[in-house]
């Protein structure tokens, strides 16, 4: 059970700093509003938009990843149990 | 039995008990497909320090200190260096990733829109603003004897005073809060104090009558020091209560 907090507090964590940088380099016009949130810019060269792709996988990962190991493998496992023994 | 051959009453001291010799030290695999995991581990290794220990101490040339803990070197410093790397790493890793946030340079000229000190100087800020408490006397034909600002400041006082004057009323020789109900609730009124005030002092900012969030700053923190002081009060009692009695009891020894 602690290792499967542990692995979702590392995916959310790990996936929360990449989205934050990412997220401050490319979606960070100014720092009066709108910080880590604004839109991407549109010209973009390949680079940067592999770049935003990690942005947006980080992101997905950071939620994504906490949700399955807090939630989404303890209902398994206790709906296996269920299932298993009846 | 011959006598060098140590019974299981014997605490053996060849290696074959709890700790392993070192050819029999497991991997890291080995370690990982255990069933019993992290909680073995802890306990192998810290029987291996005692283990450790004990060899230091039987040791001829051994000298009986009062030491109660383990070394600090490798122990506690392998511990904090790790640790301490981790956030420097951190440091210069967001130092170099982040972008900076360069504001505009400040105006002298102006006024802020908002006046507010930084947020951890929020209950002083708010003690500023009691001039609804600086009675307006009678005596002096309804003058306040003090200025409003004068009667802040001393407010900062009367209340600063009051928390260095708290380890003398009590000296703090308990471990948790149930075992002092009385000092914990008010250790629970200063804490929702500071919050209040705080929230007090930026009154215009919040989504309430300023008289109403004046009067809430000083209400609510009686309130929790009251739920506090039953909720502990209650936790004296009962069977959980007994159970625990001897544990609240120990302490570490002097």
């Amino acid at each position: 059970m602690a290792d499967e907090f542990i692995k979702g507090l590392g995916m959310l964590t790990g996936g929360g700093l990449v989205w934050m940088i990412m997220a401050g380099w490319y979606r960070t016009p100014e720092f009066g509003h709108g910080q880590l949130i604004s839109e991407v810019p549109s010209n973009l060269t390949m680079y940067d938009q592999m770049a935003v792709v990690l942005l947006e996988g980080a992101f997905w990962v950071a939620i994504i990843g906490a949700l399955f190991f807090w939630i989404g493998l303890p209902l398994g496992r206790e709906a296996y149990a269920t299932y298993a023994s009846n | 039995m011959s006598d060098d051959q140590p019974t299981d009453e014997d605490a053996r001291t060849d290696g074959t008990g709890i700790v392993s010799p070192d050819d029999e030290t497991p991997t890291w695999r080995e370690r990982k497909e255990r069933t019993t995991g992290l909680s073995r581990l802890t306990y192998e290794y810290f029987e291996r320090s005692r283990r450790e220990d004990q060899d230091l101490r039987q040791e001829s040339d051994y000298v009986e200190r009062d030491v109660l803990a383990f070394p600090t070197w490798p122990h506690e410093l392998v511990r904090n260096l790790a640790i301490t790397s981790f956030f420097v790493g951190m440091i210069l890793f967001l130092g170099a990733t982040l972008p900076p946030h360069l504001g505009q340079p400040a105006n002298p000229s102006t006024t802020p829109a908002v006046i507010l000190p930084d947020w951890y100087l929020y209950w002083s800020f708010g003690l500023l603003k009691l001039s609804a408490l600086n009675p307006e006397l009678a005596i002096l034909g309804g003058q306040k004897l003090l200025a409003d600002r004068t009667f802040g400041v001393l407010a900062n006082v009367v209340v600063v005073g009051f928390i260095a004057i708290v380890p003398f009323l009590n000296k703090g020789s308990a471990r948790r809060p149930v075992e002092q109900p009385f000092w914990a609730s008010v250790g629970v009124m200063g804490v929702v104090f500071a919050f209040t005030i705080s929230a007090y002092s930026a009154k215009t900012h919040l989504p309430l009558n300023p008289h109403l969030s004046f009067d809430l700053a000083f209400l609510i923190p009686p309130m929790a020091g009251a739920v506090a002081y039953a909720i502990l009060k209650t936790m004296r009692e009962g069977y959980m209560y007994d159970l625990n009695k001897r544990y609240y009891k120990l302490r570490p020894p002097k």
